[in-house]
C-alpha cells in the first residue's frame, strides 16, 4: 500500500512481485492449514475442563480467624486498603489461647473484613502475617449480584462454613 | 386562512457543477477511544482529505489512574503492585526499573542468583511482550491467525511467570532486594526447552508474516521516522533501533549483570523498505527475540544455587536524595525519577518517564500524508501500551 507502487513497477518487477504474492501466501496458508491435523488443541474448555492452578497461585484471600492474633500487619501492608480489622482487649481473668505456631492471642479479633472487590491480589498482606493464617485459597469463581456482597467478614458462620472449600489442600 | 405548514414554493437550490466552486473542508474523524486498532483507550482525531490523514492528534487521559500522585502514600513495598500496571504486558520490566531504583538509594546488595534470575524472569517478559506486539500488529494488519500463534507460546512463559510468582500478568514478583521466590529445576529446564522450541516458532511467524507479500506492502515505506526525527522527539528502544541507531542501555550503559552477557543489538537494515519504515520497527523486534533467547541460554548456564533474597530492613526508609534510573524495557527506555525527602517511609515524589508517551508524541509528525491504513499501521508498529502513557 505504499505510494509509489504503482509508478515503478516495470513488466518484469509486476510479475515477480505477483510469483511472490502466490507463493508466500501459499506458504502462510500451508502452516495455518498444518494445524488442522498436525497439531494438538491447546484451549482449555474451561467450564468443563479445569486447569489445575500451581501451587503459589493467588485467588481469593482467607483468613483463619482461630489463628489471627490481630496484630494489623496485614492491615498495614495492603496498599489499598481493604482489610478492615477491629479487636477489643480480653476481659481480665480469660484465659490466653495460644496459636498453631505457638504465639498468644492476647487481643480478641471482633471484625476482621476484606472487600474483595477492592483487593488487587498483590499478596504483601500474605507475607507479613506472622501466624501465617491469611494465605491465597485457590478459589476463583465467586462472582455476585452487588458488590456489597464481595465482602467478607471471615468471623461470620457462613464463611466459616465454605472454609473447606477453599482452603489449599 | 394559511395552513401553518404552508411555506410557499420551496427555493430553488441552486448547484454548482463546477469543481473550483465546491465547498470542501477537511473531515474530522475520531480513532478510538475503543477502535481495535488503537491498543488500549488511546484517541486520535483525525483530519482527513478523503482517504489522506492531513492531521492526527492524540487524545490522552483515558486510563488514567493517578499512580505517581497515589505512591506517594504508599510504602516503597506498596508501590510495587501499583507499578506492575504500567505496562501491563511487561510487568517485570517495570517492577525491575522500580526496584533498582529503591535499591540504589537504600544501598542494598542483590545476591547474584537473585540477579541472574531477575535478568532471565525480564528476558522472557520480553519475548512475551515482543510476542503480543507481534500478534497484535498482525491483526492490526487483518491476519488474525498470527495473534494464535503468538498466544500459544506467550502462554507458556505465562505459566512459567504463575507457578513462580502466583499471577500470570500483574506479579509482584520483583522485591526490594531480590525476587520473592526461587525457580525450581524443573521450572528451569521448561525454560530451556522453550528455548529451543521458540526459534522453531520464530522461523515459523517469518515464514507466515515478515516476508508475506501483503504483510510487506502494508508496512514496507509506510510511517518513516528518520533518525533525526528520533533524536528529537526521544524515542528508544525498537523505535530508535529501527532507524538504524544502534542504542541499547543493555549494551550502552550495562546495568545488573549484562556486560557480562554476549549478545547483539539488532537494528533496522532496510533488506525490505527503507531503515525507520514500519518493517523495519517491527523485525527489529522479532530479531530481538533471538537476542533474548541467547542472553536466557547464558544465564542458564551461569545459574549457581544460592539466596535470591539480599538482607533488606524490616522497614524501609530512605535516606534524603534522589536517583534518576533508566533501563530497557520492550517498548524503549523507562526511567524512574525517585525524590525521597530523608527518613520518610513513603516516596516524595515518584516521576515516570514512559518510551510510550514519547512515541505517541512523533504520531502528529509521521501521520500528514499517510493513507488512512498506513496510519493504522504506523500507530501498530510502534507498539504503544495506553497504561504506561496516561500512568
Amino acid at each position: 500500500m505504499s505510494a509509489n507502487f504503482h509508478e515503478t513497477s516495470s513488466f518484469r518487477e509486476y510479475f515477480s512481485g505477483l510469483l511472490n504474492g502466490i507463493t508466500t501466501t501459499v506458504k502462510g496458508m500451508w502452516i495455518t492449514f498444518r494445524y488442522v491435523w498436525a497439531v494438538k488443541p491447546v484451549s482449555i474448555e474451561y467450564p468443563e475442563v479445569r486447569e489445575v492452578l500451581p501451587e503459589r497461585a493467588r485467588m481469593r484471600l482467607f483468613n483463619d480467624v482461630q489463628n489471627c492474633i490481630s496484630c494489623t500487619q496485614c492491615a498495614m501492608a495492603c496498599p489499598v486498603d481493604c482489610i478492615y480489622i477491629a479487636s477489643e482487649k480480653l476481659p481480665e481473668g480469660s484465659e490466653i489461647k495460644k496459636t498453631s505456631n505457638g504465639q498468644a492471642i492476647r487481643l480478641k479479633l471482633t471484625q476482621f473484613t476484606i472487600d474483595t472487590a477492592l483487593c488487587c491480589y498483590c499478596g504483601l498482606c500474605t507475607t507479613v502475617c506472622p501466624t501465617e493464617c491469611l494465605t491465597h485459597s485457590h478459589d476463583y469463581e465467586f462472582s455476585q449480584y452487588t458488590i456489597d456482597a464481595m465482602k467478607y467478614d471471615y468471623l461470620a458462620p457462613d464463611v466459616r462454613a465454605w472454609r473447606d472449600r477453599i482452603v489449599k489442600a | 386562512m394559511q395552513s401553518r405548514w404552508d411555506i410557499g414554493e420551496p427555493e430553488k437550490p441552486t448547484i454548482n457543477i463546477e469543481t473550483e466552486q465546491l465547498k470542501s473542508e477537511l473531515l474530522t474523524l475520531n480513532m478510538g477511544p475503543q477502535h481495535p486498532a488503537t491498543h488500549g483507550v488511546l484517541r486520535i482525531e483525525i483530519w482527513t482529505d478523503s482517504e489522506i490523514v492531513a492531521h492526527a492528534i492524540p487524545h490522552l487521559g483515558y486510563l488514567h489512574r493517578c499512580m505517581e500522585k497515589h505512591s506517594e502514600n504508599l510504602d516503597f513495598r506498596g508501590v510495587i503492585p501499583f507499578v506492575d500496571r504500567l505496562d501491563y504486558l511487561a510487568s517485570m520490566n517495570m517492577e525491575w526499573t522500580y526496584v533498582a531504583a529503591v535499591e540504589k538509594m537504600l544501598g542494598t546488595e542483590v545476591p547474584r542468583r537473585g540477579e541472574l534470575i531477575r535478568i532471565m524472569t525480564a528476558e522472557l517478559q520480553r519475548i512475551a511482550s515482543h510476542l503480543m506486539a507481534f500478534g497484535t500488529y498482525a491483526l492490526d494488519l487483518g491476519a488474525f491467525s498470527p495473534f494464535l500463534y503468538a498466544f500459544e507460546e506467550r502462554e507458556k512463559i505465562l505459566r512459567l511467570f504463575e507457578e513462580v510468582s502466583g499471577a500470570r500478568l500483574l506479579y509482584n514478583y520483583f522485591w526490594i532486594g531480590g525476587v520473592w521466590n526461587d525457580w525450581t529445576d524443573d521450572q528451569l529446564q521448561r525454560v530451556s526447552a522453550f528455548c529451543d522450541n521458540m526459534e522453531e516458532e520464530a522461523k515459523k511467524y517469518h515464514e507466515l508474516v515478515s516476508m508475506n507479500k501483503i504483510f510487506v506492502q502494508r508496512t514496507a515505506n509506510v510511517g518513516v521516522f528518520s533518525k533525526e526525527d528520533c533524536f528529537t522527539y526521544g524515542a528508544s528502544g525498537p523505535v530508535l533501533r529501527g532507524s538504524g541507531v544502534k542504542w541499547d542501555l543493555r549494551k550502552v550503559a550495562p546495568y545488573s549483570l549484562y556486560s557480562e552477557f554476549d549478545f547483539d543489538v539488532p537494528v533496522g537494515t532496510g533488506e525490505v523498505g527503507v531503515v525507520g519504515d514500519c518493517w523495519n520497527r517491527y523485525y527489529v523486534r522479532m530479531r530481538e527475540v533471538t537476542q533474548s533467547i541467547k542472553i536466557i541460554r547464558q544465564v542458564l548456564e551461569k545459574l549457581e544455587p544460592g539466596q535470591v533474597m539480599g538482607k533488606v530492613p524490616k522497614v524501609i526508609k530512605l535516606p534524603k536524595g534522589e536517583v534518576y534510573l533508566r533501563h530497557e524495557c520492550p517498548r524503549g527506555e523507562l526511567a524512574f525519577h525517585l525524590v525521597s525527602e530523608g527518613d520518610a517511609k513513603q516516596p516524595f515524589r515518584l516521576k515516570v518517564k514512559s518510551p510510550c508517551f514519547t512515541h505517541i508524541s512523533m504520531l502528529p509528525h509521521v501521520a500528514p500524508g499517510q493513507m488512512i491504513a498506513d496510519f493504522v499501521a504506523t500507530v501498530g508498529s510502534i507498539d504503544i501500551v495506553l497504561g504506561e502513557v496516561d500512568r
